[in-house]
């Protein structure tokens, strides 16, 4: 066994000091000695300006003191590991401001890397090291003049790409656009279209242009509704209710977060509805909610107005914890069907106990016992009596075929199978039960249930008359659900047009929405998106998205915010400096991941 | 009159579970009329591309070439100099393209623990390698290939020292028929700095500096000494330090997994101070400002592809995007790392389409085409054999009917493995058409 010390000196001279010890063979560092000299005089250029670099005790605790045209400039160094980092203060256009240079050192010869300057751009250094001129003298520092004092702007939400004022409904007047109506009329070229208040008011060629209306030339510009995701998990804080295999009770709407920032993210995507959904803990998942994309809102003003109610229902490997281990009922599809069955048979009998109850005189109900009430049960009973409807995460063709009797047995229909990756094995009697299918455009293969998940499922159902949409589960995909659009075209046999519909009209209708939202059509929502070209080409940007008229996404203005948020966060980082002082009570910057939040996604 | 001939392509293993390896080209053939996308930054439009015996033998324009010559190449005279002609007019041709840093055929479905294959245990694994674990029937692989995909580098993940990568072709019969290029690469997975919390242990879940970082330096410094040391050691045993000759020999490219500044810093300066120099970046999403140090240690870079979120919340939410485009005019030598996105090993036959996300945010599409054709080929070594369409190199490409960059637009209708014509066919492909003819049957 190597057990041994290395020290700076003969062990038992007084002023010797124990550098390392060794324990059985492994390492231990009492006093680092593997920094390099770096002492001596440096010269660097930063905005224009000479500023001479003096470090000296560079081995142990490095200290630089810095001139410029012979004044002191205030600076902070720290060495960690071998990253020597300066901190220059100095006054620029009469206010203070801060530069920073970090450097690797390698060798002792030069000091290279990269800085960031007085006005925060990134730069490049690389200096050689002069012999330090001795007996030179240092000025008295003097008092620096305090940072500016600064104070952000309050955005809604306050945080990056926040809006200062609620966007307005506006009244335009496009002219020249490529627009895909999704209607009857398809994609009309070189036509124009007037929004106003809110909703569309003319689509046609050669419109005048009402009085006070803007007008936005939009040449060689496509316009098309805005897209709807029938299947997100984004601005929500929490997903999964895994405690039961029947959380109806729970609902999305009352943990919404509108700060998320995938909110903006969506619109510079072009989309502007979605539902959030339960996750996939449970089969029977939790109440959803269906959202405008309203960036800056309040909640209660993003929740679509009189949005038909929808409940998560899940099936196959989640609900069964295939993929973790679990031992609640059910772990096989077969207990999956029973859970639905024991559920649906207890909520009807709730429901027609109450509406006995009900049925009966003042007098008569005084003599009986009122039934208690039962908020799962009662969300059930709504799912029976067709007054709230079902998307159903699904895989495979047995269970999706399952459940479709389950619900023709209690005499009601499935609105939606999500994901249902299998379904174009079951196409036909999905058309004959009258549900839609909300699917992935090409994932598979992640678990068991997706092997025979195909890219050509859409096209397939779409074929056999399904309504078909495509969605996302995934709140950086939803921002690209166009090119999932052009999936959908690319595998399988439809029109351009028909893949566009899969992420507008079809999932409206399948939410029930497309009286207002979905296509372009006189009378409905200005839920509009200007692209920069095909709306499905990869090599085209969304550069405009309004919601009912107003502007939620502008690409033009999108770059100014860019540059605001940079000078926001310079100004903050020159007072953490300010403030960084001995003695300081300090808080670490503490960002929070980001989390690709998807239905599998548990709160601990 | 020019009169060309028409051959349909037989797909005559349509019957078999997995594609059967097409047989060795004992016919010649001339792709006619298509836009040759060269894969270096050219394009020839009214191309005419020949290839013999799995070697490209004839690349040119129509243009400059005479009737009686192209009639020659095809006419049924003692003469002719091509078996078979595809009219390709309208059609674009494209050199085949090539993965970086795939777990392709060593896991088949991520969720099942007994097909998954792509992460030994252990820190420090330079003895692991890849390529006897490659499944060159795997469902996945096929699927590559109507998109384009052909040839990919297969790379082990986990630990500090992942392990080995070799390159492969996808059609093959087993590992090392599949074989192009044994034990290229070695992956070596940079500590990082930062650190979120462990939430699962009751911390805060936000990011934090990493205590243990230096440490990790230093225990891996002490691994690549230990194994220099070795070196001078006759007749060793130690399985690891021996795996690390070629490493510290220069012989195997390391593949450095590195993201933000300090990382590739830090990294680069530690594997220059072994004096290794064949050195690739990998990821590399946080370097904007690190380019200059890449450029000047002419250090390629395989960005992460851009369907992931930006760095923070109040990043641009298009930084993804427009990176790539600040690394080529940067003047490195640019390839894409197709990990990080959602089902991330099956949506590498999406590998184009992030060539043509990359291509929207300012990249002229010849140029995107190289980061997925020829520069992958020089960072795997093999650019001698493949990556452009050049005379003298492997006949390994393929046809698309449109832009083979954008979704809308790609259409493989031919595809070529040193000049043996791959079945397009797939797992997929199958069932499509199995449930399509169901409905239509029924009506």
């Amino acid at each position: 066994m190597s057990n041994f010390l290395i020290t700076s000196g003969p062990i038992f001279d007084d002023k010797t000091e124990i550098n390392e010890n060794w324990i059985k063979g492994q390492r231990h560092i009492i006093k680092n000695t593997d920094n390099i000299n770096i002492d001596g005089e440096y010269n660097l250029t930063i905005n224009n300006k000479p500023y001479e670099i003096v470090i000296s005790n560079s081995l142990l605790r490095p200290n630089a003191k810095i001139k410029r045209d012979s004044i002191d400039i205030k600076s902070k160094t720290s060495l960690v590991d071998d990253w020597l980092n300066i901190t220059l203060f100095d006054s620029i256009d009469g206010n203070l401001s801060l530069a920073q240079i970090s450097s690797k050192i390698t060798s002792a010869d030069n000091l290279s890397g990269r800085g960031i300057d007085f006005k925060n751009e990134a730069f490049l250094f690389n200096s050689s090291r002069k012999e330090i001129k001795k007996n030179i003298k240092y000025k008295e520092l003097k008092k620096s003049s305090s940072i500016k004092s600064f104070v952000s702007d309050v955005t809604f939400p306050n945080v990056g790409f926040g809006i200062s004022s609620t966007p307005k409904s506006q009244s335009i007047h496009f002219k020249n656009a490529t627009i895909w109506t999704n209607e009857n009329e398809g994609i009309i070229e070189n036509s124009d279209i007037l929004i106003d208040n809110g909703k569309i008011i003319a689509i046609g060629q050669n419109l005048e242009t009402p009085k006070n209306f803007s007008i936005i030339d939009a040449s060689d510009k496509h316009i098309t509704s805005g897209i709807v995701d029938e299947h997100s998990h984004m601005a929500a804080s929490s997903i999964n209710e895994g405690g039961h295999n029947s959380s109806a009770e729970v609902s999305i709407m009352d943990v919404i977060n509108p700060d998320d920032v995938n909110i903006y993210r969506n619109l510079a995507g072009g989309v502007t509805t979605v539902q959030i959904l339960h996750g996939s803990a449970n089969p029977i998942g939790g109440q959803s909610a269906i959202i405008k994309l309203k960036w800056g809102s309040e909640i209660d003003d993003m929740f679509f107005k009189d949005a038909d109610p929808f409940i998560k229902f899940a099936l196959g490997e989640n609900v069964k914890q295939s993929n973790w281990s679990g031992s609640r009922f059910p772990q096989t599809r077969m207990g999956v069907e029973q859970v639905f069955v024991d559920h649906f048979d207890r909520a009807k009998h709730y429901g027609e106990t109450w509406d006995r109850y009900n049925s009966l005189s003042k007098r008569q109900k005084n003599s009986n016992n009122k039934p208690r009430y039962d908020e799962e049960l009662e969300t059930l009973w709504e799912v029976i009596n067709g007054k709230r409807f079902v998307s159903s995460h699904s895989y495979v063709q047995s269970e999706i075929n399952m459940l479709m009797k389950v619900a023709e047995k209690f005499d009601f229909r499935i609105k939606i199978f999500t994901h249902i990756l299998e379904g174009y094995k079951v196409a036909d009697k999905m058309a004959k039960h009258g549900v839609g299918g909300s699917t992935f455009s090409d994932w598979w293969g992640y678990k068991f249930e997706v092997n025979d998940a195909i890219p050509f499922n859409a096209s397939i159902m779409h074929n056999a008359g399904v309504t078909v949409a495509l969605n996302s589960d995934n709140s950086e995909l939803s921002r690209r659900l166009n090119l999932e659009a052009a999936k959908a075209f690319k595998y399988g046999n439809i029109s351009e047009e028909e893949a566009w519909k899969f992420v507008t009209i079809n999932p409206a209708k399948l939410l029930n929405l497309d009286e207002k939202v979905g296509s372009l059509k006189v009378g409905k929502d200005a839920d509009i998106v200007m692209w920069s070209g095909h709306p499905m080409s990869l090599y085209t940007k969304a550069e405009k998205t309004y919601i009912e008229g107003a502007l939620y996404f502008d690409l033009a203005e999108h770059t100014i915010k860019l540059n605001q948020i940079k000078d926001e966060k310079s100004e903050l980082i020159k007072l953490m400096f300010e403030e960084n002082t001995p003695g300081a009570n300090l808080k670490f910057p503490n960002p929070m991941p980001q989390i690709e939040v998807d239905c599998e996604y548990t709160e601990f | 009159m020019k009169k060309i001939i028409l051959l349909n392509i037989l797909f005559l293993n349509l019957i078999y579970s997995q594609q059967t390896p097409a047989p060795t080209q004992d016919k010649s053939i001339l792709i006619y009329g298509s836009t040759a996308h060269i894969g270096n930054g050219q394009t020839i439009k009214n191309s005419v591309i020949g290839f013999t015996d799995g070697v490209i033998d004839l690349v040119a324009s129509t243009d400059g070439i005479w009737s009686n010559e192209i009639l020659m190449m095809f006419s049924d005279s003692n003469n002719k100099k091509y078996d078979t002609i595809i009219d390709a007019s309208n059609s674009h041709v494209y050199p085949g393209i090539i993965a970086l840093n795939t777990n392709l055929g060593l896991v088949e479905v991520d969720a099942v623990r007994a097909s998954v294959d792509d992460d030994e245990t252990g820190t420090y694994l330079p003895e692991i390698r890849s390529i006897i674990a490659y499944n060159a029937e795997s469902k996945a692989v096929e699927s590559m290939r109507p998109n384009g995909v052909l040839l990919a580098q297969i790379a082990p993940n986990g630990g500090i020292i992942s392990g080995k990568s070799s390159v492969v072709q996808f059609d093959a019969w087993n590992w090392e028929d599949a074989v192009i290029k044994y034990d290229q690469g070695i992956h070596l997975n940079w500590p990082s700095p930062y650190t979120f919390g462990r939430w699962w242990l009751g911390e805060d879940r936000g990011l934090k500096a990493n205590n243990n970082y230096s440490k990790q330096i230093k225990d891996l410094k002490n691994f690549f000494e230990k194994s220099k040391a070795n070196m001078n050691i006759e007749n060793s045993m130690n399985l690891k330090s021996n795996a690390m000759k070629t490493v510290l020999d220069g012989e195997t490219t390391v593949y450095l997994y590195a993201d933000d500044e300090k990382e590739i810093v830090d990294g680069v300066t530690f594997l220059k101070s072994f004096g290794i120099d064949k050195i690739v970046i990998v990821g590399a999403t946080e370097s904007k400002n690190q380019l200059n140090f890449i450029k000047v240690n002419n250090i390629p870079v395989v960005v992460k592809q851009p369907y992931r979120f930006p760095q923070s919340v109040d990043s641009d939410p298009m930084e993804t995007f427009a990176i790539a485009k600040k690394m080529l005019d940067a003047g490195i030598l640019v390839s894409i790392d197709p990990t990080g996105t959602a089902s991330a090993r099956v949506s590498i036959r999406n590998l184009p389409f992030y060539a043509g996300s990359f291509s929207s945010f300012g990249i002229d599409k010849e140029v995107a085409l190289s980061m997925i054709t020829h520069n992958p080929a020089k960072i795997l070594g093999i650019d001698k054999d493949f990556g452009t369409l050049e005379v003298g190199k492997s006949a390994t490409l393929f046809i698309s009917k449109g832009d083979a960059l954008d979704i809308i637009s790609n259409n493989v209708t031919h595809a070529f493995i040193s000049g043996r014509n791959l079945s397009l066919e797939t797992h997929q492909t199958r069932l499509w058409r199995r449930y399509s003819n169901k409905y239509s049957d029924s009506q």
